[in-house]
């Protein structure tokens, strides 16, 4: 090969790698989780794809996943939302609290479902109707979900309620109904982001507000409809999450705000929005975060160092995806 | 006898990744020289004086300076030594005052002991500003509160102080007003009368024609002729000099050869009896087939004019009407036809972090949409279509715009329009910062608009393009119309002048 042929090859790769960075550093942080705990849990002797730690590690996937996938299009317009864990908390509560209540799960998932969509719109146009920062907008909101919270369990007396054993809940702790829906889940919200106008206006509104307003989108419509998709995954997370128990209390959700920013983040999702925000960033970096929550025990690292790790591992995926580059441009 | 030489390039190569921007450059500045470096975009002119004044260093090639080799590390450095530039983008601090913006760096020449004393240092910005004859900017104001022309004079004043040795000029005029340009006219003379010496990098051939004591055009990273003033005023110099930028005969025609002024009786856009801001019962008929141009300064309020006929503003009195129905969104605007391209194409009329094909598409999509579903076929298709009408030179669809020349984000910004099928175009500065050759290509394509019976509504502050192009011309000065004219081949900017000052 001669020299020019290498030089431009080599070019080829740096342009490749460029635009490609993040997908790469994101796939590639999966399949090394993967390829690592296949070797070092195989070599403890209890292998992470044992069919009982595979089901423990679908049941942890499964939650946040669910929320992350929905996440998406809020992170695509540029937003944040750390109201996510109390919403969880809440629909968990209200699911619990209206089955009971009338012994239907599907009644409560309906009623849940109306009071999310309710909640949605409120929590999407708040922030746009007040001129704040849409994290500004959702703290305030997690307050305020936090309270209501409150207000209910001390009306009930109590710091936890279980669903009424004769509502069957089996179902929502079947490993094959979770990636069942997880699968419906992200093909539905793939459709609605990249083949209709509600996910190709969040993109563009994350890329760029003014030029998208200048192309004849309602702004503040097509900012607050993702708040709408949010819900409802939100919903379908919190079954499985008072599913697996069977359970709801005043703590359920705590911090799932976080480990939604952090999945998304680890899976290459930019925080800025916009073009490059893809549904698949929400698949592998909740996966790889799993793989990490169930991976690390198995291997004999102290729960205590868990959090430390993960830390250093989100530090290295931010410092390679998120980080700006700057420099003089050619013209 | 030749003047002092005060800076040579030899061999200057820039590479950028696989593209190369100078080839293998020989550049030689005197003093007291204005001297204009023109080019196409990508042509390697702006990349020479960069690496000048140590905005980026060269691939290959060594300079000198007053004699001693260069090697700038940085703009300060290169400043400091005498060297500067004043660039193309918005370069002033945010959020600070004019003053501080003024001596950002030299804040040590302001304090005692560490605090620095502000009220010396705007007396001082003042005193700065008023030297340059601009004291209507406030020393003591936040910059943010000044308009980007404004801003880019603020710029200047930084930039140029009495040590400064060699002033560099890049595209800066097309971000100032007539005023400005006059200011910076001035300047540049005194400088050179000084025995200074000024690059003037710039797109604009009359002011090139006019302000340059020589010229030296570029093209494809090397540096193809010289011309000295003798040369520049000969004849058919634009013809030459064109040729030379473009490496083709690019005819005579440039502007609209006719001079029929003829149009469709129908009322496509109008403008009845509004008022916004200082802008008080403005009217305004545009008809099918017709292009109605506005000119003035850039403060006078034509621009706004743009943003009301689109629904952009919210108006105090008066109304939009297309087909009798009025016009308060660009919702409305694009659904009854209108389309509008900003004079600000970088952060308004394009999503630069994005892919061609989406920008193209984006106003389309309601169109494209069946049942929620919008085709990726269909969108390719109608991208496709408008990369190839308009020649954009680009991969494919899926590149990104950031990654295109300013002509050809300018011709994505038109696709559109056009993609949409738009009647009415409204185009704020369309052809700011183009090359001569996608210029010359755009005229074609506004006047063929024109036949095809659609109106446009074209401003800028290019008096030259607006008397090529337009049916009527429209001149404003502080926020009202002082001067209409109909299309005739006497018309000069002369005439035009006087209704806009």
């Amino acid at each position: 090969m001669t020299a020019i042929a290498q030089e431009r090859e080599k070019q080829t790769l740096q342009q490749w790698l460029k635009k490609h960075g993040s997908s790469v550093a994101s796939i590639g942080g999966l399949l090394f989780c993967a390829v690592f705990f296949t070797i070092t849990t195989g070599l403890k002797g209890e292998s992470i794809w044992s069919a009982s730690k595979l089901s423990t590690l679908i049941g942890d996937v499964i939650v946040t996943a669910l929320m992350a996938v929905g996440a998406v299009f809020i992170y695509s317009l540029g937003n944040m939302d750390v109201s996510i864990g109390k919403q969880v908390g809440l629909y968990s509560t209200l699911l619990v609290l209206i089955g009971n209540a009338t012994g239907s799960l599907p009644i409560a998932i309906l009623a849940c479902l109306v009071i999310a969509v309710i909640i949605g719109i409120i929590n999407g146009s708040a922030g746009e109707l007040l001129h704040m920062y849409s994290v500004i907008s959702s703290v305030v909101f997690m307050m305020v979900l936090s309270g209501i919270s409150t207000i209910i369990y001390s009306n009930l007396g109590t710091r936890n309620i279980s669903m009424n054993p004769g509502i069957d809940l089996t179902l929502f702790r079947q490993p094959w109904f979770m990636v069942l829906v997880l699968a419906v889940e992200t093909a539905v919200i793939s459709y609605f982001f990249y083949f209709t106008k509600f996910g190709k206006y969040a993109r563009a509104i994350g890329a760029n507000q003014t030029a998208t307003s200048q192309s004849g989108v309602n702004i503040i419509l097509y900012r607050v409809i993702p708040y709408i998709f949010l819900a409802v995954c939100l919903v379908t997370a919190s079954l499985f999450q008072m599913g697996y128990t069977g359970a709801a209390s005043d703590s359920t959700g705590t911090g799932f705000e976080m480990n939604v920013m952090v999945s998304l983040i680890l899976g290459g999702m930019p925080l800025k929005g916009g073009m490059k925000s893809k549904v698949a960033c929400a698949i592998i970096g909740s996966l790889t975060f799993s793989l990490l929550a169930v991976g690390l025990p198995i291997i004999g690292v102290p729960t205590k160092m868990t959090f430390l790790i993960k830390a250093i591992i989100f530090l290295a995926v931010v410092l390679i995806t998120c980080r700006q580059k700057s420099g003089p441009l050619p013209r | 006898m030749e003047k002092e030489i005060i800076f040579e390039a030899k061999h200057m190569r820039k590479e950028f990744g696989p593209t190369i921007a100078l080839k293998d450059v020989d550049f030689t500045l005197r003093r007291g020289e204005i001297r204009g470096l023109v080019g196409e975009n990508g042509s390697g002119k702006s990349t020479i004086m960069s690496i000048a004044s140590g905005m980026q260093p060269a691939t290959k090639g060594e300079m000198f300076y007053k004699g001693q080799p260069w090697k700038p590390g940085s703009m300060v450095e290169a400043q400091d030594a005498g060297i500067s530039m004043i660039l193309q983008e918005a370069n002033t601090i945010p959020g600070v005052t004019v003053a501080q913006n003024i001596f950002s760096g030299h804040e040590a020449e302001f304090s005692k002991f560490g605090i620095i004393s502000m009220p010396k240092m705007k007396k001082a910005a003042q005193k700065v500003l008023e030297s340059f004859g601009i004291g209507h900017i406030k020393a003591g104001d936040l910059i943010d509160q000044y308009t980007f022309e404004d801003r880019k004079l603020v710029e200047l004043v930084r930039c140029v102080t009495d040590q400064t040795e060699i002033l560099v000029v890049d595209e800066t005029t097309t971000a100032l007003s007539l005023e400005g340009r006059e200011i910076l006219y001035k300047l540049i003379h005194k400088m050179a009368d000084q025995g200074k010496a000024i690059v003037f990098v710039s797109h604009d051939m009359d002011e090139i024609l006019e302000q340059c004591t020589d010229l030296t055009v570029l093209r494809d990273g090397d540096i193809i002729g010289h011309l000295t003033r003798e040369e520049m005023d000969a004849p058919d110099a634009v013809k030459t000099i064109r040729y030379m930028m473009v490496g083709r005969e690019i005819g005579d025609k440039y502007y609209r050869e006719d001079y029929d002024t003829s149009h469709g009786a129908e009322v496509a856009l109008e403008l009845q009896d509004v008022s916004l801001g200082k802008i008080k019962h403005f009217n305004l008929k545009l008809h099918k087939g017709e292009i109605i141009g506005m000119g003035g300064l850039s403060g006078c309020g034509m621009h706004d004019i743009g943003r009301i006929a689109y629904g952009l503003e919210k108006l105090s009195g008066g109304k939009v009407l297309r087909n009798g129905k009025e016009i308060r969104t660009p919702l409305q605007a694009i659904n009854s036809g209108v389309g509008y391209i900003s004079k600000n194409r970088d952060t308004e009329a394009l999503i630069l972090n994005g892919p061609i094909q989406d920008n193209i598409v984006l106003p389309s999509i309601p169109a494209l949409e069946k049942k929620t579903f919008i085709s990726p076929r269909a969108e390719k298709k109608l991208s496709d279509r408008e990369i190839g009408n308009y020649r954009i030179k680009c991969h494919g669809g899926r590149q990104y715009v950031n990654t295109l020349s300013g002509g050809n984000k300018q011709k994505v910004s038109f696709g559109k329009w056009t993609a949409k099928g738009s009647e009415v175009i409204i185009m704020d500065c369309p052809t700011r910062g183009v090359d001569i050759g996608v210029k010359q290509a755009m005229y074609t394509l506004i006047e063929d608009m024109k036949k095809e019976g659609k109106a446009i509504l074209m401003i800028s502050e290019e008096l030259s393009e607006l008397i090529g192009m337009a049916d009527r011309l429209i001149i404003m000065k502080d926020f009202e119309v002082t001067h209409q004219v109909e299309r005739n081949p006497d018309l000069k900017q002369t005439d035009l002048i006087e209704y806009m000052i």
